[in-house]
């Protein structure tokens, strides 16, 4: 049933509204580069983007940075969808643990049905937006099984 | 003067209905009405009103306010609360702390909500840029990730579930407040074989979004026995946690906030587990439950599926379940929900449980979900252990 996982390239979605403190994670994506926020005095990364450190409340924070590469934490299968995904079902929802130690939500593509496994290294790719950004998603690391 | 110095004097309940097409406040007024008549308090004595933030009223930051002009309230104390499915237990703790601080003696908790007809919600979080694009169609999604972790940690017991559902949608149909859609008797095989949402999550594991009203009325211990009320119930214990580990990266997401709010509960009502008679939990997903029963003490971490499957949920069983179907099988009114299991734990300590009336009333829990955060559990996790008095 591989072949009938939808790599959600095809949905037509819309650039999302920036938050002012998230604006320097989308810029980066621009150049497909993945920054997360660094709390510096906890020494911790964190995402979603926020306005403080969720550590320490300051807002002694940076933006690194990261590789993208990581795990998955647990998946889902959407099989019902709402616009603009409609149509694209099923599809894959993963949280990924990056090496960084923070969890993030995507999608999982280019991933046969038999492969996707808690546990799985995975890579970061990228799908364009109409904003001239890009969003992350996640495909199997191929070069962890070697 | 503490929690237990308060007294929920009265309860009602309207039908839970899919896109009825009633006006929010038709179901409030209902709500006031029957209060007014099954307690013989009258109209003037209520000087408290505390109201759930919901998807009806979402569009207005008046909420409570509008709400008491339109009941023809004049009030003391006016306050919504606004912690998701967890408003409705949450307002018990606040009613009891508004009578001891002296701004009220007689509070309205009024839960009520349209969701399925008039949705007026426009949510500003972080599902705009982290969640939409990814086409995570809700709490579906966000249950289909914990319960795939959950699998991955300690096997999730399908049919367990299956025989949860069962139990409920048994209790559904001895309850006339249910939505008649829910109103026919399903199978394990049928829970089993119900289509993928997000799988795991099946169709049978979800609520349906519905719309109703519930409410109760508080007033103090003193008061109640002044005014020769002899049947109440007593709130014993409160627990609650927002953002339970939130700034814990990697903080599992099979625990819950229950964990810390349910040995609140349970130290301050100086009771355990083996002392509760009914349990009436949040249930917007069967899993939920499960958990719950882990994160509460009844059920060592990974064994509440064990639980369920050795314990006679059933109203007549030695541990009755959500007794009015719970919001799975009686229908979800929105973010009145949460009043949908408070609701049934007062009608049953109070010994109006009808064809499906508890033997053990001394003592019921009841808990709340509210909120789902980021790639986390639930948002707002309260519990409250309730006793009978009279």
């Amino acid at each position: 049933m591989s072949e009938l996982l939808n790599d959600t390239l095809a949905v037509e979605r819309p650039a999302p509204r920036h938050y002012s403190f998230s604006e320097p994670y989308w810029q980066g994506t621009r150049e497909k580069k993945l920054l997360l926020q660094y709390c510096r005095e906890s020494g911790q990364y964190q995402f979603y983007p926020r306005p403080v450190s969720i550590f320490t409340g300051t807002r002694e924070l940076e933006w690194r940075e990261v590789s993208g590469r990581g795990q998955v934490f647990s998946w889902t299968t959407a099989h019902i969808a709402r616009p603009p995904f409609t149509g694209h079902t099923p599809y894959l929802v993963v949280t990924v643990t990056l090496d960084e130690g923070v969890n993030l939500i995507a999608n999982l593509i280019n991933c046969p049905m038999e492969k996707v496994a808690i546990g799985l290294r995975v890579r970061p790719t990228w799908a364009p937006l109409p904003d001239g950004t890009n969003l992350l998603l996640f495909e199997p690391d191929d070069a962890a099984d070697a | 003067m503490a929690l237990r110095d308060t007294a929920i004097v009265g309860f009602a309940e309207t039908k839970i209905e899919a896109r009825s097409g009633r006006d929010v406040w038709d179901y409030g007024a209902e709500v006031l009405e029957s209060l007014i008549r099954t307690t013989g308090i009258e109209k003037s004595e209520i000087d408290g009103l505390l109201i759930n933030g919901s998807m009806t009223g979402a569009g207005n930051c008046f909420w409570s306010q509008t709400t008491a002009e339109f009941l023809g309230l004049e009030l003391d104390f006016c306050q919504t609360v606004d912690v998701g499915g967890s408003s409705a237990v949450a307002a018990v703790s606040r009613a009891a702390a508004a009578l001891d601080a002296g701004l009220c003696s007689t509070v309205l908790l009024l839960n009520i909500d349209t969701e399925s007809s008039e949705q007026n919600l426009k949510m500003r979080s972080f599902h705009g840029e982290w969640i939409h694009p990814y086409g995570m169609i809700g709490p579906p999604a966000d249950f289909g990730l914990l319960s795939r972790r959950y699998d991955h940690l300690y096997g999730l017991d399908f049919e367990a579930l299956g025989k949860l559902a069962v139990t409920q949608r048994n209790h559904a149909l001895l309850n006339d407040n249910a939505c008649e859609k829910l109103r026919k008797p399903i199978t394990v095989e049928d829970y089993l074989n119900s289509r993928m949402i997000a799988d795991p999550i099946r169709l049978l594991d979800c609520v349906m979004v519905c719309d109703g009203g519930n409410g109760l009325l508080m007033t103090t211990r003193k008061r109640a026995k002044e005014k020769g009320i002899d049947n109440f119930v007593v709130p014993l214990g409160y627990g609650e946690r927002t953002n339970y580990r939130t700034a814990e990266n990697l903080a599992e997401i099979t625990e819950s906030g229950h964990h810390v709010a349910g040995r609140k509960a349970f130290a301050q009502a100086q009771l355990t587990p083996a002392d509760i008679g009914s349990y009436q939990p949040y249930d917007d997903f069967l899993i939920a439950v499960m958990i719950k029963l882990e994160m509460l003490g009844f059920a060592k971490p990974g064994q509440g599926g064990a639980f369920i499957r050795e314990h006679s949920l059933a109203h007549d069983g030695n541990l009755p379940i959500n007794t009015g179907g719970g919001q799975i099988s009686a229908g979800q009114p929105g973010l009145a929900g949460g009043g949908v299991n408070l609701i049934e734990g007062v009608r049953q300590l109070m010994g109006k449980g009808g064809a499906r009336q508890i033997k053990d009333r001394r003592h019921a829990l009841v808990t709340g979900i509210g909120g789902i955060p980021y790639g986390r559990n639930w948002t707002t996790s309260t519990a409250l252990i309730l006793g009978a008095e009279g």
